[in-house]
């Protein structure tokens, strides 16, 4: 279904996918009312928050995906600070938490995620962070004072960026992570293993492991207090709590050996392995939870994310979903894993915007993403694991730079990641998307240009 | 303006490639990267509008570059930001190829 000329359009969530179809609709020139829901006070960039953002303490005008001028040049309804609170898919109508209903032709869930908690004894402390809004990141900020101790559960892309952000500003981080090696399957075993092995080079306490259990810090070292977890923090429902993949033994304690905590530590964090670290503040960082609240209680298909079809139609006709909530179906029916991705978030909302004016969207090639930590510049394109052969490209000067990492299968590239080396992965996106043969040894070869592949292809 | 700077010899810039010239050379607030996009020669400020990263280090196609890091899109024409995650775009300067040189003319609201 395309949109009528005036057809208005309700967005719930103002993120990046919810952002770019308001911009794509608009420069589309479409010219209906488009209302943006959404509980934060701006519409907010993410990914700076475990960046730069972060370490400048950056006000959030800096974080801005559109300024107030472009907000009224799009004649967009900005409902900052305001939660959709219900959605009724028959009457297409959007209820707000201030009683405002807005009807809708179109309505859009861009709802994202929250970060996925988990359960153990203490879990629930105030000094239990997790990085999603930017408030998160001003209290994890608050909480990173220089000597300050900082446990970050989980060495993803978030956790990694986080610890290289809280070592600039001056805190002690200890890493934990159950893999000895994490990322292997998004970025291959070589380049995991040297982006891993830049924490403990720039004094990151690395561990492997989880957390078992936070306890209160004028406990810590009592060799006969109880182990007493952390006060819960009043009102934390928010919402279910989904089981730590962690292991949830009790704290272990070994009477009369137990550390003295430092002073003014604020808690003791127990590990799985049984290990006590005296901690200021502990982040999780252990992935998301998609949006799927509204949905779920408006009767949308939701299997972890709401399940949309190739043009953003959920089960319910004129209710669409992008972004990191949701889960498009493959052409054979199985359910892929959902991109979490900030490009895939901007292209889902301008396919989108492309099919509500009755267009048809570019075609989208192999998902890209990038991670900035400890100064250098990782991105990848693509997948690094599954069937084929992982081909490296080592550095020309032996002595400086990092080896490309690519995945050939079928005589064709499936992927590659690069550190500090971007216009390799610029070159493999589009030899990935136009289909270009490559050989493994044209691969390897520094001296080979992708760029000269790609002009050949022409 | 007169007189350009005369930044490099055509021969020096491959298709495809940025090249960054100094503001200590060009006396404008920010370096000058300047590109060749297969056979056209185009200058902007060098520092993408974003973070702090070297625009002449960038992706160059059809008549635009794409930043190294988080590759956001900006005009080789007028410097102009096409896409997210920069929201402004960055100066752009005249080009002018005399005999083999590259001579760029640093645009007046940026001199230093
Ligand atoms: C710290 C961090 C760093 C990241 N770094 C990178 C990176 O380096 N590279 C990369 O490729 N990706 C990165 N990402 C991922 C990227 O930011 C996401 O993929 C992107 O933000 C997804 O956009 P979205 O619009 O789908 O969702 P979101 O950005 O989550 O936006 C959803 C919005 O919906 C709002 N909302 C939800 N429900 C409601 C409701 N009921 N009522 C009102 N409002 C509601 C939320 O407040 C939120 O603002 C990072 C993410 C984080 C958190
Ligand atoms: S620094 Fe150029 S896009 Fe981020």
């Amino acid at each position: 279904m395309s949109l009528a000329p005036g057809g208005r359009v309700v967005v719930i969530g103002g993120g990046l996918a919810g952002v770019s179809l308001a911009e794509a609709l608009r420069a589309g020139g479409h010219g209906g009312p488009i209302a943006i829901v959404d509980r934060e006070p701006a519409f907010t960039d993410r990914p700076p928050l475990s960046k730069a953002a972060f370490v400048d303490d950056a006000p959030i005008e800096e974080l801005a995906l559109l300024t107030p001028d472009r907000i009224a040049e799009l004649g967009i309804d900005a409902r900052h600070g305001r939660n959709a609170v219900a959605l009724d898919a028959a009457a297409r109508t959007v209820e707000l938490d201030d009683g405002t209903v807005l009807p809708a032709d179109a309505i859009v869930l861009a709802t994202g995620g929250r970060a996925r908690r988990l359960a153990f004894p203490g879990g629930d402390s105030p000094l239990v962070h997790t990085l999603r809004t930017y408030a998160d990141a001003r209290a994890i900020r608050a909480a990173a004072a220089p000597g300050a101790r900082i446990l970050v559960v989980g060495a993803g892309l978030i956790g990694a960026e986080l610890a290289s952000s809280l070592r600039a500003v001056g805190a002690d981080v200890v890493l934990v992570d159950p893999h000895p090696v994490p990322l292997v399957p998004a970025v291959g075993g070589r380049i995991a293993g040297i982006l891993h092995a830049m924490h403990a080079a720039h004094g990151v306490d690395v561990r492997v492991g989880g957390i078992a259990a936070l306890e209160d810090g004028e406990h810590a070292g009592q060799a006969d207090a109880p182990s007493r977890p952390l006060a819960s923090r009043p009102g934390s429902a928010d919402g279910a709590r989904t089981p730590g993949q962690e292991d949830e033994r009790p704290p272990l304690r070994s009477p009369g050996s137990a550390p003295v905590p430092a002073p003014g530590r604020r808690a003791t964090a127990v590990l799985n392995d049984g290990g006590r670290i005296e901690v200021d503040a502990v982040v999780l960082g252990v992935g998301i939870l998609p949006g799927t609240e509204l949905a779920e209680a408006a009767g949308l298909e939701v299997d972890d994310g709401i399940v949309v079809d190739a043009r953003f139609r959920t089960s319910v006709a004129g209710v669409y979903a992008i972004g990191d909530v949701a889960r498009p179906r493959a052409v054979d029916g199985s359910l892929p894993r959902r991109d979490e991705h900030w490009e895939a978030a901007r292209l889902d909302g301008e396919a989108l915007a492309a099919i509500l004016l009755g267009q048809e969207p570019a075609p989208r090639g192999a998902g890209w993403w990038w991670s900035d930590r400890y100064g250098v510049h990782v991105e990848g394109v693509g997948r690094m694991d599954g069937d084929g052969e992982i081909v490296l490209r080592e550095p020309v000067d032996a002595g400086g730079g990092y080896p490309v990492a690519f995945l050939l299968a079928g005589g064709r590239l499936a992927g590659a990641v690069s550190i500090d080396e971007p216009n390799a992965v610029r070159a493999a996106r589009r030899l990935i998307d136009q289909g270009v043969p490559v050989t493994a040894t044209l691969l390897a070869d520094p001296s080979s240009s992708l760029r000269d592949l790609l002009r050949a292809a022409r | 303006m007169a007189d350009g700077i005369e930044v490099a010899k055509v021969g020096d810039i491959a298709d495809g490639e940025g090249l960054k010239v100094s503001r200590i050379r060009t006396g404008t607030l920010d370096d000058i990267a300047v590109f060749n996009d297969g056979g056209a020669f185009f200058a902007l400020d060098d520092t993408c509008s974003h973070e702090e990263a070297s625009l002449s280090q960038g992706w160059v196609e059809d008549g635009t570059v794409e930043c190294p890091l988080h590759a956001a899109c900006f005009s080789l024409k007028d410097g102009a930001v096409l896409s997210l995650p920069a929201t402004k775009g960055v100066a752009a300067h005249r080009v002018e190829i005399v005999g083999d040189a590259i001579v760029v003319h640093p645009a007046a609201d940026r001199l230093a």
